[in-house]
């Protein structure tokens, strides 16, 4: 035993030094590659534009205003409302007198002076009796008039922030507060936010877990922003995820008193062990209020304290925010940008093995293709670790961020990996790289977008990295269920690429498809057509064929939620059939794609002989002794291969997804649209048991049934294989629509 | 000239051949669906008033109740429900027969105080603070008429709210641009591969044996890569305009993307030149083309809003001229790329 450990040891102990020598000169290659040349190149430009757009936005030049002057508005040069239209970007002022609506113009302001005004020869505010916008009737004239009036209510906003008759300038003070709906209402959480002066109005109410403190959003500049999140995050290093902190940023009475509302949050919530205190003190100087009419363009949006939606607001009720984490979310896309450059140049290394043999006097070294991938890999891993690592140093993330992007740089990694083994141009593998790029950026962020809104956010890891910016606790069960799936699915994308990592498919020029083939067919163990019906080999086949399509799983879920995410826009009539239809094609095609390339390649023995002529359909067919009476037969014995292919992946597939059920856990079937996406383990409760069974194992039948009508046509070849792919799809399409018709 | 042609021909096949064209399309086409369904969902979080019947129901109590209640009125999709007391509207609120509670209290100083409950963690809770946001706006507004003769400048009279979807100001400033440019880099992409390939399999030395200069070969190959790429772009605004979205001046918009493919490619041909291999040169070329165009759209008159003003038909005099300037710098460009690489030969 021990010597056995010990051999085990010894081997493992060689691979690493293996994989750490291919490393090392995967480092000294790629360090040679980008010389010094181009990296003063690269730098030189950066400076170069760093300069320009700090000029730029130094004399006011510059400004990301993609919807510059989109919008003609006619108004008269000495109208009041001339300087509001000059002020807004997206509107240019046309003078009065040549305007001519719907030609020159999409709107004209019409201004009706009240009489005996204007005398004096200037027009100003108080003269105007009523203002009409007239627009030309387009969707852009609606538009244009909706931009006037936003005009000119910032116009306003600006005008009476030098106002100096406070009362009578922001007549309306607004405390917000987030209250749960199941636990109690504290009358003691009276109103906040009284005039002038310091008045913190502060109260806790015990036992009221949602109530919670949090950010005072009437601030702007980033300052507050971060004292706000440095507040939070003390909130969740108090042990607590419930700790509220009271942060109070308002400019007016400065950083200190922010400081000290935390410290206070701080401190009861170590008091409070029999519940959680929601402190909610909240302080407003006198100027706060005309600060707070500059939040909204402020950089104080995000921080939503310690609680999920524990933000205290008070200003006038221009300053109210709702509850988005943007700051958190452009923080959590920066982790994403250098993962960019980095499969770039990982692509181009990959491939660079392949182009003009380059990669052969390493095949034949005692090196496994596997040591060699890690060697080749483990650079760009670490350097992802590094840049990561120096990203959440940067924006004030924690180890939380760097485990949560660990592995969306593995799955970018992974994906550009299999792009570089099957691509077979550098062209190709720019738009592969591009196609992944676009694919996993849209699928980390896009759901966590919806951080605070829903669960489902969570399959994305980025929802984590925003969660941590935030400073919000998250459970360990949370960390595992956002990562595992994002990490498994890179592994077997390493696995998918490795099965081609060898002499025959490297340094040819298959099409993609027919790579994608082989590296399908390499993990499955040959299934015979004579033999018996529990044969020791025949099993293994078997069990490699449900394998192999139980790995699927996750790609066919990433699918389907794309497949949601995009119909989304459609209206419910149209999206619900097509995505019924598109769900049950997406599964069809993760059962059988394995079979048709068994079929294809020779692992599964096919006797009528369509397409065994592939070049690499021998060696499969040479270790199996039966292939030669196997071929007298009169089609029967390929028909029970076919079928009980079908029935092994069928079922593999419903295993897969049985042990998957815990999407509903996080609660993927409140969206109506996920209901319909994962309809098999929704509204199962209140039936009886004999029905429940049933329906259990309705979906195992389903799937055995239609993999098997789409294993039979893969056996008979590729139209025969479309023929039935189609049948499948249509079959299972009309189940998935008596699912949700029941439900 | 023939042998241009015939060098573009050949990169065209190869681009058939692989298919890589379909791909680069149906990324696009992703992109386009992707960006669309952002802005579908956040505007129906942000702008309440596009998404149909979204009501909130509002508790409201305190002495100012009455105003409040007027206020409401002229905020479509809000009503309120005066309670007698702070007490009454917040187990309304827990009934969940309202969908926020807002206490109104005039303080001593003359000040109205408003303290909103709204919902915490649900889906809602962003659609019901922007309809309580835009209903205590207005009740500022008329609070602020009442007090307007103490105010030492009287704000500007508001004109009529008018219906409009912010989805139209996103399709020309954002969406349009974005699959207007989208070619261009994949186009210079394009070139800096074909030719770090080149060189790479050594069928450049091949290609220079043959009766062709290095300023046809360069040529070629840019003729190929800019010429795919205003048949994408004239393809998305067709699908666009099949779509209902009418796009203005396409021929500018067009000659305004060629000018800028123009740009990128000779930089892309520099680039290429220059750097020792494919993995430089894709690194140097993406670092400098998110430098360009990141320095020109932050530019006033850059080339994303001058797309977005042709589209939307706002164009004027100046955005003609931006059109040609963009022109002469990229065809000056080219030209200069051209010349040096001719002269230089591409590095070793």
């Amino acid at each position: 035993m021990t010597d056995r450990l010990r051999r085990v040891g010894r081997r493992l102990a060689v691979g690493v030094r293996r994989v750490l020598r291919v490393a090392r000169w995967e480092t000294a290659r790629a360090s040679g590659g980008v010389d010094r040349r181009t990296l003063a190149a690269g730098i030189a430009l950066l400076l170069v534009a760093g300069g320009v757009v700090g000029v730029g936005v130094a004399t006011g030049v510059a400004g990301l205003d993609v919807d510059r002057d989109v919008y003609r508005v006619g108004v008269d040069a000495e109208s009041p409302y001339a300087e509001a239209i000059e002020e807004a970007p997206s509107l240019r002022p046309v003078p009065g007198g040549t305007a001519s609506l719907g030609d020159s113009t999409d709107a004209v302001v019409v201004t009706v002076v009240r009489p005996g005004a204007g005398d004096d020869g200037a027009i100003d505010a108080a003269d105007v009796d009523e203002v009409v916008v007239r627009a030309t009737d387009t969707r852009k004239g609606e538009a244009a008039a909706a931009s006037v009036r936003e005009a000119v209510e910032a116009r306003n906003e600006r005008v009476l922030r030098a106002e100096p008759n406070r009362t009578a300038a922001f007549p309306v003070t607004v405390t917000l507060r987030y209250v749960g709906r199941t636990t109690g209402f504290d009358d003691g959480a009276t109103l906040g936010g009284s005039d002038g002066g310091s008045t913190g109005d502060s109260d806790g109410d015990g036992g009221d877990e949602s109530a919670s403190g949090g950010t005072v959003t009437d601030a702007d500049g980033s300052g507050s922003g971060t004292d706000a999140e440095e507040t939070g995050s003390d909130g969740s290093s108090a042990t607590d995820s419930e700790a509220d902190t009271g942060s109070d940023g308002s400019p007016g009475d400065d950083t200190t008193a922010g400081r000290t509302d935390g410290t206070d949050g701080d401190g009861s919530t170590t008091g409070g062990t029999d519940g959680t205190d929601g402190d909610g003190s909240t302080t407003e100087g006198v100027d706060s209020t005309d600060d707070g009419a500059d939040a909204d363009d402020g950089f104080a949006v995000p921080s939503i304290g310690g609680g999920a939606f524990g933000a205290n607001t008070v200003g006038s009720p221009g300053s109210i925010t709702p509850p988005f984490p943007f700051t958190s979310l452009l923080l959590a896309f920066a982790f994403l940008v250098p993962m960019n450059f980095l499969i770039q140049a990982y692509g181009s290394s990959i491939l660079d093995e392949r182009t003009n043999r380059r990669g052969e006097p390493l095949l034949v070294t005692p090196l496994s293709p596997a040591e060699i991938v890690a060697g080749k890999t483990l650079p760009y891993a670490a350097a992802a670790a590094v840049v990561t690592s120096l990203i959440a140093l940067l924006v004030g993330g924690g180890a939380l961020s760097v485990i949560a992007v660990a592995p969306v740089a593995a799955t970018f990694l992974g994906a550009t990996f299999v792009g570089a083994m099957f691509a077979r141009s550098f062209k190709e593998l720019t738009f592969v790289t591009v196609g992944v790029s676009v694919l996993l950026t849209t699928y980390a962020f896009v759901p966590a977008i919806f951080t605070n809104v829903t669960p489902v956010a969570l399959v994305s890891p980025l929802t984590l990295v925003v969660f941590d910016l935030q400073g919000k606790a998250v459970s360990a069960g949370e960390v595992l269920f956002s990562t595992a799936p994002m990490a498994v699915g890179a592994a077997l994308l390493f696995g998918l690429g490795l099965g081609v990592y060898r002499e025959e498919d490297m340094f040819s020029q298959k099409p993609v498809t027919r790579k994608f083939l082989d590296a399908l067919a390499v993990r499955l163990a040959p299934v015979s057509a004579g033999g018996g019906l529990l044969d020791r080999d025949r099993l293994r086949g078997l069990g490699s064929v449900a394998f192999l399509t139980a790995c699927t799983i996750p790609f066919v879920f990433v699918a389907e939620l794309l497949a949601v995410a995009v119909l989304f826009a459609l209206p419910v009539t149209v999206s619900i059939p097509v995505l019924l239809v598109t769900i049950a094609f997406i599964e069809e095609v993760a059962k059988s794609v394995g079979l048709y390339a068994g079929f294809e390649r020779g692992v599964f023995e096919r006797t009528d002989g369509v397409g065994v002529g592939d070049a690499d359909a021998g060696d499969a067919d040479v270790g199996d002794g039966d292939a030669g009476d196997a071929g007298v037969g009169d089609g029967d014995g390929s028909l029970r291969v076919a079928l009980a292919v079908g029935i092994a992946s069928g079922t593999g597939f419903f295993l897969a997804e049985k042990a998957t059920a815990v999407v509903q856990a996080v609660g993927l079937t409140d969206l109506f649209l996920g209901r319909a996406a994962f309809a098999d383990v929704a509204g199962l409760s209140g039936l009886p048991p004999l029905a429940l069974a049933a329906l259990f194992f309705a979906p195992l039948v389903l799937h055995v049934t239609a993999t098997t009508v789409a294993s039979v046509g893969a056996s008979r070849g590729r139209t025969a294989y479309a023929v039935a792919l189609t049948l499948a799809t249509l079959g299972h399409a009309a189940y998935n629509v008596g699912v949700v018709s029941l439900g | 000239m023939d042998s241009r042609l015939t060098i573009a021909g050949r990169e065209l096949a190869g681009l058939r051949a692989e298919k890589t064209i379909l791909l680069a399309i149906g990324i696009q086409l992703f992109i386009a669906m992707f960006s669309s369904f952002l802005v579908v969902g956040l505007v129906s979080m942000y702008d309440p008033g596009a998404l149909d019947g979204a009501e909130i129901e509002v508790a409201a109590a305190g002495d100012a109740v009455d105003d409040l209640e007027r206020a409401a009125g002229d905020v479509p999709g809000a009503s309120v429900t005066p309670y007698d007391d702070a007490g009454a509207a917040r187990s309304a609120f827990e009934r969940n027969a309202a969908d926020a509670v807002v206490v109104a209290t005039r303080t001593e100083d003359g000040r109205v105080s408003a303290a909103v409950t709204a919902p915490d963690s649900t889906v809602e809770t962003t659609v019901i603070v922007v309809q309580l946001r835009e209903m205590l706006r207005t009740y500022e507004l008329n609070e602020r008429d009442s007090r307007a003769s103490y105010l030492e400048e009287s704000p500007l009279p508001l004109p009529d709210r008018s219906d409009t979807s912010p989805y139209f100001t996103f399709t020309y400033t954002v969406l349009i641009p974005l699959l207007v440019f989208l070619p261009v880099f994949i186009s210079g992409s394009l070139v800096v591969d074909s030719i770090t390939e080149e060189r790479d399999q050594g069928t450049m030395e091949l290609l220079r044996v043959a009766p062709v200069t290095i300023a046809e070969i360069v040529d070629g190959k840019a003729a190929a890569a800019i010429g795919i790429a205003p048949a994408q772009a004239l393809l998305w605004l067709l699908l666009l305009e099949a779509n209902g979205t009418s796009v203005a001046n396409v021929g500018p918009i067009l000659a305004l993307m060629t000018a800028l493919t123009t740009l990128v490619v000779a930089v892309a041909v520099g680039v290429a030149a220059v750097a020792p291999d494919r993995r430089a040169a894709q690194l140097l070329y993406s670092v400098a083309v998110l430098v360009l165009f990141g320095g020109a759209t932050a530019m006033a008159g850059g080339p994303a809003n001058a797309v977005a003003r042709l589209a939307i038909d706002s164009a004027d005099a100046t955005t003609g001229v931006l059109v040609v300037t963009y022109a002469a710098i990229a065809a000056a460009a080219y030209l200069g790329v051209r010349r040096v690489v001719a002269v230089e030969g591409f590095a070793r």
